[in-house]
């Protein structure tokens, strides 16, 4: 990805989204570099380089995910096979007891960790943005739980934390909490998996930062010429120079939390404990196939997920033409 | 400090059930020599089990014994604690990598059996020895495909010291009704913040089978394709231990279920059912927090049918795709059979089933106390239910996960039990 810190180029007018990630320039600015022309040889060369992930890509993604839309259509179980049954198992779904249950634990975990997620690592951004001594040491240190944030030792250790009598406990039982630990307590536990993700905003606060590094500094210059605050900067110069930065986070960390599964089925296990408080979309996938050996079923629902994943990116691109400011363009 | 390499490994090899199931591959492929096997060109066997250190360091020991006295087998060894063996366990049957030996569980048996997964092991396994009713359990339909290691029965482990000081005592054949006055009773007596007389039972699907064997029911129908009660019956035992719960008489929920080890164990809850081969391992633990354990006989509907049975603790299979089913099936009569393995297992996993273990086994204190409990129920002990359906061991998580709702206060009975219907009825559907 794009992730590679920007170079200290800071006010290069017009230049907005050349050096950084293509994602700034968005759809529309990749459109005008098409023409050049490649020689047969170079691209054979080409190919020849993109082979290995060619290959990866056909025998372990695209495969299997043919494989099973193919199942979603039986009845197959993991031992013993099964049989076409066609839509059957699209209309179970929507049967399952657990379906709505884990719909609306996926969907509150999405609509409250992205968008706290979004403003830490913005805020975070911005700090980072000055030009400081050391300032490539902290810009290090802040994105460094991003990289181990989805491992199981991580997660162990956040069971630790939020057990009962763990650190959350005894810093908020000294402020008159009484709830315990989040671990136990089916009504905050999807918290401590919130706060897992706020804390790993790394890869969100990389590109922020690359993004706010292109916002020429002559319009920060003109504005305070006009006597604008702190305030109006950011809201009128900040905000739209970096907006296609911004719809990139909230398209990629929303699909992203969509897909939750490994710290959530280490801290909840199948049964999403406490009280299928944790009980996720994919990890009832999980359960479905693994436990259950319902292969068939499991692959409906997770097509469902892709549908659903689809939908909310198809009018995130809607929502996007009203709301993104691609600098350059007249408005 | 790491004393053989076996354990060494153990870590790296569960780390991926892929991992596990590329070695077993090598290893079937691995021997050209022939079924006869050599010191230089071995046969190897994998052999699983589950269990915490103090098991593995003690069947490594007449593992190692096995591969002096038999030059051209070796064997490999895994293990890992029940969740994740089951876990690992069930992913390798989906790809039929499942080790030579392996040692089940009576509630597994169908999972695996049903599906053709394992060897039948008459003429394979020496099966002249076995006490009486013993092997009863290892059938799949007509076909032994699982031999007993030991025998247990569900009993009421508990607290002696608590309980007398609180002035009860557990006599054969006290109701459900009466245990729960007994719990109150040795609650207030602690009073003591964390301290209970019990614990929430109604979760564990195995008490629920035993209260409809005490009716003369039995959890599922004798073919095991549907459960055998109503739903009415479902809400009569979730809600028994409600006035408990709602008075503070046991653990609660959100404590219990942050516990990693057993409520007894961690001087907490002074009473619980349980399999009564648990006390060697739980027993040492209290008594180093300064407690009597005790067993009795569980509550009871019915005081002449306390619903109890003979169960195989757990058992050997073989899977049926080893090259190896005469070694494996030696192996298996060693650890059952030869004298010297008999003594190093000990009562580890239970009392032995064989006549020849029985006669060699070194009983300790609390095996005694475990044998004189059996001998005290024995007048009691009822046929052993069918092997449960394939469904069962996805079925009991169900269970106690529902449950947990109703206790979370997330659930209304009525709601609970349509929703386990719900779910169980598509489990057993889709097993057939």
């Amino acid at each position: 990805m794009s992730a590679s810190p920007p170079t200290t180029a800071e006010s290069k007018p017009g230049a907005a989204g050349e050096a950084g990630a293509p994602p700034v320039r968005g759809p529309r600015g990749a459109a005008g570099r098409r023409s050049s022309g490649i020689r047969g040889g170079e691209r054979l060369a080409g190919y020849t380089f993109m082979l290995p992930w060619l290959i990866g890509t056909a025998v372990l993604t695209i495969g299997p995910m043919a494989w099973s839309l193919y199942l979603s259509f039986t009845d197959y179980h993991l031992i013993r096979g099964g049989e076409w049954t066609g839509l059957t198992n699209y209309r179970a779904v929507f049967d399952d007891p657990m379906f709505f249950r884990t719909v609306r634990v996926t969907l509150m975990y999405v609509a409250v960790s992205v968008p706290i997620k979004l403003v830490a690592s913005l805020f975070v951004a911005m700090l980072l943005s000055q030009r400081r001594r050391g300032m490539g040491f902290y810009r290090a240190a802040f994105y460094m739980p991003s990289l181990i944030a989805m491992s199981v030792g991580v997660a162990l250790i956040w069971k630790a934390l939020f057990s009962n009598d763990g650190v959350q406990d005894s810093i908020m039982s000294s402020f008159g909490w009484e709830g315990g630990g989040f671990l136990g307590n089916p009504s905050v536990s999807i918290l401590m998996l919130v706060l897992l993700a706020v804390w790993s905003f790394g890869a969100p606060m990389v590109i922020f930062l690359a993004g706010l590094m292109q916002v020429p500094q002559q319009l920060y210059e003109a504005a305070e010429v006009d006597g604008a605050g702190k305030w109006r900067k950011f809201v009128h110069i900040t905000l739209p120079m970096l907006s296609p930065v911004i719809f990139f986070n909230v398209l990629m960390e929303t699909v992203g939390a969509f897909q939750l599964f490994g710290p959530a089925y280490i801290i909840g296990g199948e049964a999403g404990a406490p009280a299928w408080s944790t009980l996720f979309y994919t990890v009832r996938i999980y359960t479905l196939a693994f436990t259950d050996f319902r292969m068939g079923f499991a692959s409906a629902y997770a097509w469902i997920l892709v549908l659903a994943v689809g939908i909310v990116t198809i009018i995130m691109f809607r929502a996007a033409k009203q709301l993104v400011f691609y600098a350059g363009e007249d408005r | 400090m790491i004393r053989n390499p076996y354990r060494a490994k153990r870590r790296t090899v569960l780390t991926g059930a892929s991992a596990a199931a590329a070695l077993g591959a090598a290893s079937a492929c691995g021997d050209d020599g022939g079924p006869a096997g050599t010191a230089d060109d071995p046969i190897e066997l994998s052999f699983e089990w589950w269990g915490n250190e103090d098991r593995a360091e003690i069947t490594q020991q007449a593992v190692d014994l096995f591969q002096e006295k038999n030059e051209g087998i070796k064997i490999q060894t895994n293990f890992a604690d029940f969740p994740e063996y089951w876990e690992s366990m069930t992913t390798r049957m989906a790809s039929q990598d499942l080790p030579d030996v392996f040692q089940m569980d009576y509630s597994r048996l169908r999972q695996f059996g049903g599906n053709g997964m394992l060897l039948p092991l008459d003429g394979v396994v020496d099966t002249s020895d076995f006490m009486e009713g013993f092997l009863d359990t290892g059938y799949v339909g007509d076909e032994l495909l699982a031999v007993p290691i030991a025998g247990n029965t569900l009993g009421m482990l508990y607290r002696a010291d608590w309980f007398d000081a609180a002035g009860v005592s557990l006599e054969a054949g006290y109701s459900w009704d009466d245990y729960h006055e007994y719990i109150k009773t040795v609650t207030a007596d602690l009073g003591e913040d964390g301290k209970w007389g019990g614990g929430d039972y109604a979760g564990q699907y195995h008490f629920m089978e035993l209260w409809l064997r005490q009716q003369g029911g039995s959890f599922y129908t004798d073919d095991g394709t549907a459960l055998n009660f109503d739903k009415g019956q479902l809400t009569e035992w979730w809600s028994k231990t409600e006035e408990l719960n709602s008075g503070g008489h046991v653990a609660p929920i959100d404590v219990t279920t942050q516990w990693e080890e057993d409520g007894m164990v961690l001087d907490a809850i002074g009473s619980e059912i349980t399999w009564d081969n648990f006390l060697p391992w739980l027993a040492p633990t209290i008594e180093e927090n300064g407690g009597t354990p005790a067993l009795a006989a569980p509550p009871t509907s019915d005081p002449s049918n306390l619903g109890l049975y003979l169960k195989p603790s757990m058992q050997f299979v073989i899977a049926a795709n080893t090259p190896n089913a005469d070694p494996a099936g030696k192996l298996i009569d060693f650890m059952l059979t030869d004298p010297e393995a008999i003594k190093i297992l000990g009562t580890n996993r239970g009392v032995p089933a064989t006549n020849v273990g029985r006669e060699n086994v070194e009983i300790d204190d609390i095996s005694q106390q475990v044998l004189d409990y059996e001998a005290s129920v024995e007048q009691y002990l009822t046929t052993p239910p069918p092997a449960p359906p394939a469904a069962t061991g996805a079925i009991e998580s169900k269970f106690g996960e529902v449950y947990e709702q109703v206790l979370y206060g997330e659930l209304p009975v009525a709601d609970a039990v349509d929703t386990f219907f719900t779910e169980a009825e598509t489990l057993l559907q889709a097993e057939q």
